[in-house]
C-alpha cells in the first residue's frame, strides 16, 4: 500500500492543492478545474485497492482481466514562482460505510498525501469544500475560509469574497469539515505544515440534492487564483453553473409558495435564522427524486 | 498469518480446491451449492475470521425473528480434498479481508478457487440452465474449456454497477498467482424468493467432473421432479401463471407488475405447496 510516483521532478516549495467529493463536489470541482486549466502533468497515484471497493471489472475473451477502481492521482504544475502539486480523489476512502472518510483509513490516506507533499518540499496545503449556509442560490457564493495559523488565516481573508468561518452569522466561531477535506489540514497542522480549507456556499435546500453545485467552485477558484497568482480561465466552470442554474431554477419553480417565498427573503443577503423548517427540508427531502425523474429535468 | 484468522484444527489435506459460496446471492445459489457440498461431503468447520475489522458490529439484523450475525467459516472435506467456505461478504476492509480468505486458501495449498453464484435471468424455468465460468487466467480457461463453461466474452461492468465480490476475490487472487474462477447460473426470476434445483446441480454436476467429488446427485434430480411437477400443476391451475410463462418462453418479455405479480404468485404456491 503506498504512493506510486511515476516521476521525480524536481519542484521549487510546491503548494500542494487537493479534493475530494463532497456535498455538490464543490471541492473536487475547484480543484479539478485548476488542475485542468493550469494544464498539470500526472505525477502518480496511490494504489487504490486498500481503500475502495472497484468500480469496474473487465473480461476480455472470457478472461478475468483487469479491475478499476476509483482514480486517486497526483499532478504537478511548474509555474514561474511557485510550483503546485495536485491530489485529485475521485472517492472518499469509506471507513464504515458512510460517504465521508473517517478512522483509519482516512487517516492513512491523509498521510500519504501528506507524504507526497514533503516528499517534493511543499510546506502548504489547500483543501476545498461546501459550506452550507442560508443563503440562496441566486446570490454569489462567499467563501469560508479556516486555516492552521492566524497568521494564514489573515493572509486568506485578504482575498475578495472570503469570510473567516468565524464571522458567518450565526455560528458562534464553531465549525466541522467533515471527510478529508477537513480531515487533511488537521494532519497537516499536526505534521507542522500549512493549511488552508476554503470552503463555497452552497445554500441549505441544495445540500441534499444529488448534483454538482459549480457556482461555488467557481467562487472558491477565483479566491484561489488570487492566493496563488494565476490566472485561470473561467468559461467551461461558468458555462457548468449556467447549465446548473437552469436545473435549479426548474426545481425551485416547483416548491410550494410557502416555502418559496420564505427563501426568497435570502434573495437580497443570507439572512440569519432564516434556515429552512424541518418540514421544508422534509418536503425537499421527499420530492428530490421526483424532480429527476423528469427527462426534461436530468443532469 | 493474523490473529484475525482462527484454525481449530489443521486437517490434512493434499492440494484442495475451495469452493466459494456468499450469503448474499442471487436464488442464494452460493449457499445452496456450498451447503449441499458440506452435507454430502461430511465438511467440518476447520478455521474462521473474525468479524470485527470487516463488518458493522454496532448490533444484530434480525431476519423472521432470527438472529443474523457475519460469518466466515471454512470447512474442510478431507475425503475429496475439498476446502469449502462459506461467507457473508464484507462490508468493508475488503482487500484486506479477501486476502485473509486467500491466506487460509495457501496455508491449505489450495491449487484452484471457485465461487459460485447466482444471476438473474429474465427467462422462464423451462429454460435449460447454463453455467458460465470466467476464470482468472488464460491458462485455467483453456483448462475449464473442456467442460464447455467459457466464452469468448467482453464485458464491462455498467456505469452505477459494482463488480461483485466474487470478481474482487478472483481478482485478488490472480495477484497472488492463484487459479480461480467464477461460476455463475443464471436463475430465472420468478424462482431467486424460493430455490432453483436445477441451478445448483449444474454447479455440482461441473464441480462433481472437475474435482472428482463423486457425488450422487440423484435427491436433486428428485427435488427438480417435484418442483417442475407443482410448477405444471400451478399452471393447470392459474391460467394467467401460465399465460406469463408462456410469454417468457417465447421471448416475450413482462412489464414491471407483471413480473412482480408472477414472483408473488410462484413464491406463494411453492411455499404453501412446502418448497
Amino acid at each position: 500500500m503506498g504512493a506510486r510516483l511515476y516521476l521525480e521532478p524536481e519542484l521549487n516549495q510546491p503548494d500542494m492543492l487537493v479534493g475530494w467529493p463532497g456535498i455538490g463536489n464543490i471541492g473536487l470541482i475547484t480543484m479539478d478545474t485548476l488542475r485542468q486549466e493550469l494544464g498539470a502533468e500526472l505525477l502518480g497515484e496511490i494504489e487504490p485497492w486498500d481503500f475502495f471497493y472497484p468500480t469496474k471489472v473487465r473480461i476480455r475473451n472470457g478472461v478475468l482481466d483487469s479491475m478499476e477502481f476509483p482514480a486517486n492521482r497526483f499532478y504537478y504544475k511548474r509555474l514561474a514562482h511557485k510550483d503546485l502539486l495536485f491530489f485529485i480523489g475521485e472517492e472518499q476512502p469509506s471507513g464504515r460505510g458512510g460517504p465521508y472518510a473517517e478512522g483509519n483509513r482516512a487517516y492513512e490516506m491523509a498521510n500519504l498525501v501528506l507524504n507526497v507533499a514533503e516528499k517534493f518540499g511543499s510546506r502548504r496545503v489547500y483543501t476545498s469544500g461546501a459550506a452550507v449556509a442560508l443563503t440562496h442560490h441566486a446570490l454569489k457564493p462567499r467563501v469560508w475560509a479556516v486555516a492552521t495559523t492566524e497568521r494564514l488565516l489573515a493572509e486568506v481573508k485578504s482575498q475578495a469574497n472570503t469570510i473567516p468561518m468565524s464571522q458567518v452569522e450565526g455560528r458562534g466561531g464553531q465549525g466541522n469539515i467533515t471527510g478529508l477535506n477537513g480531515l487533511l489540514i488537521g494532519v497537516a497542522k499536526k505534521r507542522g505544515l500549512e493549511g488552508i480549507c476554503l470552503m463555497g456556499e452552497i445554500p441549505d435546500y441544495l445540500s441534499r440534492v444529488p448534483f454538482p453545485y459549480p457556482k461555488a467552485s467557481q467562487s472558491v477558484v477565483e479566491v484561489l487564483s488570487g492566493i496563488l497568482r494565476v490566472s485561470v480561465d473561467l468559461s467551461v466552470l461558468q458555462d457548468l453553473a449556467s447549465q446548473m442554474e437552469e436545473v435549479i431554477e426548474n426545481m425551485y419553480r416547483q416548491f410550494p409558495a410557502e416555502i418559496r417565498e420564505r427563501l426568497e427573503q435570502r434573495r437580497q443577503v443570507p439572512q440569519p435564522g432564516s434556515a429552512i423548517t424541518e418540514e421544508d427540508e422534509k418536503w425537499i427531502k421527499e420530492h428530490i427524486d421526483e424532480f429527476f425523474k423528469k427527462g426534461d429535468r436530468g443532469v | 498469518m493474523s490473529q484475525l484468522v482462527c484454525f481449530s484444527s489443521q486437517p490434512q489435506l493434499r492440494e484442495p480446491a475451495l469452493v466459494v459460496g456468499w450469503r448474499v446471492d442471487a436464488g442464494e445459489l452460493g449457499t445452496r451449492v456450498t451447503d449441499y457440498l458440506i452435507r454430502k461431503l461430511g465438511g467440518q468447520p476447520f478455521c474462521s475470521i473474525e468479524p470485527v475489522e470487516f463488518f458493522p458490529l454496532g448490533g444484530v439484523a434480525i431476519e423472521n425473528d432470527l438472529v443474523q450475525f457475519p460469518e466466515t467459516r471454512f470447512y474442510a472435506c478431507p475425503e475429496s480434498d475439498l476446502v469449502v467456505l462459506q461467507s457473508t461478504p464484507p462490508s468493508y476492509e475488503w482487500y484486506r479481508f479477501l486476502n485473509l480468505v486467500l491466506d487460509v486458501a495457501q496455508h491449505c495449498q489450495v491449487k484452484e478457487l471457485y465461487t459460485v453464484g447466482g444471476m438473474v435471468a429474465l427467462g422462464a424455468h423451462t429454460t435449460p440452465r447454463q453455467l458460465w465460468g470466467t476464470p482468472n487466467s488464460p491458462e485455467l480457461k483453456r483448462t475449464l474449456s473442456q467442460y464447455q463453461i467459457t466464452r469468448d466474452l467482453n464485458y464491462e461492468t455498467p456505469p452505477g454497477q459494482r463488480p461483485t465480490i466474487s470478481s474482487f476475490l478472483s481478482w485478488t487472487a490472480k495477484r497472488r498467482n492463484i487459479p480461480a474462477a467464477n461460476l455463475w447460473v443464471p436463475i430465472p426470476f420468478y424462482l431467486l424468493p424460493v430455490t432453483d434445483p436445477r441451478a445448483q446441480k449444474k454447479v455440482l454436476e461441473f464441480l462433481n467432473l472437475r474435482l472428482g467429488l463423486h457425488l450422487d446427485l440423484s435427491d436433486l434430480d428428485e427435488a427438480i421432479r417435484q418442483q417442475t411437477e407443482k410448477l405444471d400443476r400451478m399452471r393447470t391451475s392459474y391460467p394467467d401463471i401460465d399465460r406469463s410463462i408462456s410469454r417468457l418462453e417465447n421471448n416475450i418479455g413482462l412489464s414491471e407488475e407483471e413480473n412482480q405479480r408472477l414472483v408473488r404468485q410462484v413464491e406463494e404456491f411453492l411455499r404453501e405447496k412446502g418448497d
